[in-house]
């Protein structure tokens, strides 16, 4: 018995270490960006030139970076966006309470990485994917939502997250 | 002179835009009210480390509140809601974990620990 007691005295704060250094250690990058795939949800809005933007346009492989003029953290990633869109990976904006002219004044004063822009003031396409701010970023593949990086995109978060399945869905298909 | 100013200076105060600042949700009755602000109270703030949306002035916060509080006059369920917020921003939401999966483990892992502790102490003594 007392080498039971011995042993668990041992062994219980182990466990409870072990237990306590794998919650601090998960990346939250990566814990916020795993989820069940779910439908892009359904909305009607214009681009920023005005024009209906169509549910088909999120066919293929996209990336959907939810970006502002007011948003300092976006202009920091913007450059990285620039050389995603240069490599022709597809990115479509969802421009975030933000108001049209602001945002068109902003894309040509920082260049436009862009298929288009989604314009969404208030926030209501925003709130049905959970965006929390800007910028985030989601992966859609065929009008799926499939993983989500929030706050800055940048190399490490393309590398370890986005592009494993970017390429995944690149050899399924 | 001093009233003048002491009147200037209250009226600053009173007009100032923070008393303005506050959204006020009125209710059809007080039943709506708790609910709302039982909801808000249990509901997570997506943007913050840890707290309520009730005690969050963040943008989405105040997003989730507006929309709680369309919910509740539309006359959705409590669940209903969660799960509505759930969906759009993931079972991290719920400060009131649902009973399932590893959630046992959140549930009961205190108690059991406790049971453990307790065994210990006593075949300690016996011993």
């Amino acid at each position: 018995m007392n080498q039971l007691l011995r042993f668990l005295i041992v062994i219980l704060p182990v466990v409870v270490l072990i237990f306590f250094a794998k919650i601090l250690l998960i990346d939250e990058d990566i814990k916020f960006s795993n989820f069940d795939s779910k439908n892009f949800p359904e909305f009607q809005l214009n681009d920023l030139n005005g024009d209906p933007v169509q549910s088909e346009s999120l066919n293929g492989i996209k990336i959907l970076n939810v970006w502002a003029s007011w948003c300092i953290t976006c202009l920091v990633e913007h450059p990285f966006l620039t050389r995603l869109s240069e490599q022709n990976i597809q990115i479509i904006g969802l421009n975030y309470k933000d108001s049209d002219s602001k945002a068109n004044a902003w894309l040509e004063k920082h260049g436009n990485p862009y298929l288009f822009s989604i314009y969404d003031p208030r926030g209501d396409l925003a709130f049905d994917l959970g965006v929390t701010g800007a910028p985030e970023s989601y992966l859609i593949i065929n009008n799926q939502v499939v993983s989500h990086i929030q706050g800055e995109m940048n190399q490490r978060k393309w590398q370890s997250i986005f592009l494993p399945l970017i390429q995944q869905a690149k050899q399924g298909s | 002179m001093i009233i003048k100013k002491l009147f200037i200076f209250f009226s600053f105060i009173v007009l100032s835009t923070s008393a303005f600042n506050q959204l006020v949700y009125e209710f059809e009755d007080s039943l709506q009210e708790k609910r709302f602000y039982s909801l808000i109270s249990e509901i997570r703030c997506p943007k913050c480390t840890s707290g309520s949306i009730a005690s969050s002035d963040a943008p989405v916060s105040r997003d989730l509140k507006n929309k709680v509080y369309e919910l509740v006059l539309d006359g959705s369920t409590d669940q209903e809601i969660k799960t509505y917020v759930s969906e759009r921003f993931g079972d991290f939401s719920d400060y009131r974990p649902s009973l399932e999966g590893s959630n046992y483990l959140l549930w009961f892992g205190p108690f059991i620990f406790l049971a453990l502790m307790l065994a210990i102490f006593f075949i300690k003594r016996r011993v």
